[in-house]
């Protein structure tokens, strides 16, 4: 957890919140989020029960661009696209027919996109905006932390915004006054909700 | 004779000279596995004969290691499918038993998880008693691993080991009713077991198995079995002609008090009961034919001597 600045799993048994830690930093490091978490405070109480993680995260600004993930090699009345990275291929694919039709954007195999005669240059389509990280960050946030709290606490409450989260988790009904142990928790690693 | 659970692993070529030779010598072949070019088998051989197996099959590069869980079904239940318990560590605990010789079933319960709402249904605990041990692998709570073992452990006959995070003599004080077997500090975990300190848990797990299988052969051989399962095993073979039609890995699971034949019920269970052994004897006299909660399967539990006044 050399990337977070703060990280505590507090918990009333002693054994229990050193597998904690381990299983948090397990799942955190396998979904590749441990990147994103700048602060991090876990609490569980097995006889409430309760399950509570609250954490900031780090500024996010990039956003991808054709440019990141292909190389455009203009050629006379067509452009073609190789891709480098897939993952944002297929929102690529969708921005691009949406802007210039389906029939000037062809994919002849898994790695090359060919544009047909479109009016623009190759300089603006490399900036065109086809995904933004953040924006599924939240989704997989609450994925990964529905792993790692027991599997019984099915009942939650997740809040997520201006870069603060917590979530909050249990086996029976949530108290009214989770909202104060949240605070308490955000206190902890000094900081407020 | 005392015949000793072993696994025999070789090259494909001449290893139908091992098998030969095993049966010849009275042995019981329980299970052939076939891989590439290696061939694993699972048997029951006459232990003053093992170095004459050994010996006879150097020549073909043939290898015989002790496993004493040859012969033996058992059921990991572990608390749910999620990913909070597969694959680590239900499936590299079931798994680790299989290497070993066991074969090893994962039972997962519909209301495993939690502490208030956990629960166990009959048909989960019946599959859990057609087994000839369970292992249950816990959380890494105390407060509450002794909140749900009274429920999970309602109707369980069969002897348990627990796993869970808390260390062996915690487990000991708080798991009631108690069981025969604890091992600590293996609770949930998300990663896969692969370091030394992680492989000596499971060798831990594997020993207290052993240990607890032990004592219940010791009570076994008590009373003896009015017929080994897996000379069972191999008449059946011969005799019900169907079960090599079935694609299962092991179409007849060898217990140690039984065999799971795994052929529907209501078709085979006649003939299984007809079924003669020897001198006349039939399966029906000296075993119960039932029906299994697994699937439609067949399970047959042999009698001991004290009921049948037999012994083949």
């Amino acid at each position: 957890m050399l990337a977070v600045e703060y990280f505590e799993v507090e918990c009333p048994e002693p054994v229990g919140a050193e597998y904690y830690k381990q299983i948090t930093n397990d799942v955190l490091l396998d979904q590749n989020l441990l990147k994103v978490i700048e602060k991090l405070h876990v609490y569980i109480d097995p006889k409430i029960p309760i399950f509570v993680a609250v954490g900031i995260l780090k500024p996010i600004t990039t956003v991808v661009r054709v440019g990141d993930i292909a190389n455009i090699n203009p050629q006379e009345g067509k452009m073609t696209l190789v891709i480098t990275e897939e993952t944002y291929l297929a929102s690529m694919l969708r921005i691009l027919w949406e802007r210039f039709g389906k029939d000037r954007v062809e994919q002849p195999d898994r790695f090359t996109v060919v544009l047909y005669n479109v009016p623009v240059a190759a300089k603006e389509i490399e900036e065109i905006v086809i995904g933004n990280p953040s924006e599924s960050l939240n989704k997989d946030l609450i994925y990964a932390f529905r792993q790692v709290a027991p599997e019984g606490f099915r009942l939650r409450s997740e809040r997520f915004e201006k870069g603060k989260f917590s979530f909050v988790a249990s086996e029976d009904t949530l108290a009214e006054n989770i909202d104060e142990l949240v605070k308490s928790k955000f206190a902890l690693m000094g900081e407020t909700p | 004779m005392t015949l000793v659970p072993v696994t025999y692993k070789g090259g494909i070529y001449q290893h139908d000279i091992v098998i030969d030779l095993i049966e010849d010598l009275g042995g019981y072949v329980v299970q052939k596995h076939v891989l590439a070019q290696e061939v694993v088998l699972q048997c029951f051989v006459p232990r003053d004969d093992i170095e004459l197996i050994r010996e006879i099959s150097r020549p073909i590069f043939g290898e015989v290691t002790d496993s004493p869980l040859v012969g033996t079904e058992i059921a990991v239940v572990s608390m749910s499918l999620e990913i909070h318990h597969l694959p680590h560590p239900s499936c590299d605990i079931a798994e680790y038993v299989r290497r070993i010789g066991a074969k090893s079933n994962m039972v997962s319960l519909a209301r495993g998880p939690g502490k208030r709402i956990t629960g166990l249904n009959d048909e989960e605990r019946d599959v859990i008693n057609e087994h000839d041990i369970a292992v249950y692998l816990m959380g890494n709570f105390e407060t509450c691993i002794e909140h749900k073992m009274p429920i999970l452990l309602r109707g369980i006959e069969v002897p348990v080991v627990v796993c869970g995070g808390p260390d062996k003599e915690t487990l000991i004080k708080i798991v009631d009713p108690p069981v025969e077997g604890y091992v600590g500090g293996v609770g949930r975990f998300m990663r896969r077991t692969k370091e030394a300190d992680q492989l000596d848990k499971l060798d831990e797990i594997v020993a207290e198995i052993i240990r607890v299988l032990e004592k219940k052969r010791e009570d076994v051989a008590k009373d003896p079995l009015s017929v080994a399962p897996a000379r069972l095993m191999n008449l059946i073979r011969e005799r019900v002609p169907a079960i090599l039609e079935v694609t299962s890995p092991t179409p007849l699971t060898v217990q140690m008090t039984g065999i799971r034949v795994k052929l529907p019920y209501d078709m085979f269970a006649p003939e299984l009961r007809l079924m003669e052994i020897e001198d006349g004897i039939t399966l029906g006299d000296i075993a119960e034919v039932a029906p299994s909660r697994m699937r439609d399967y067949i399970l047959v539990k042999v009698l001991p001597f004290s009921e049948t006044n037999t012994v083949i």
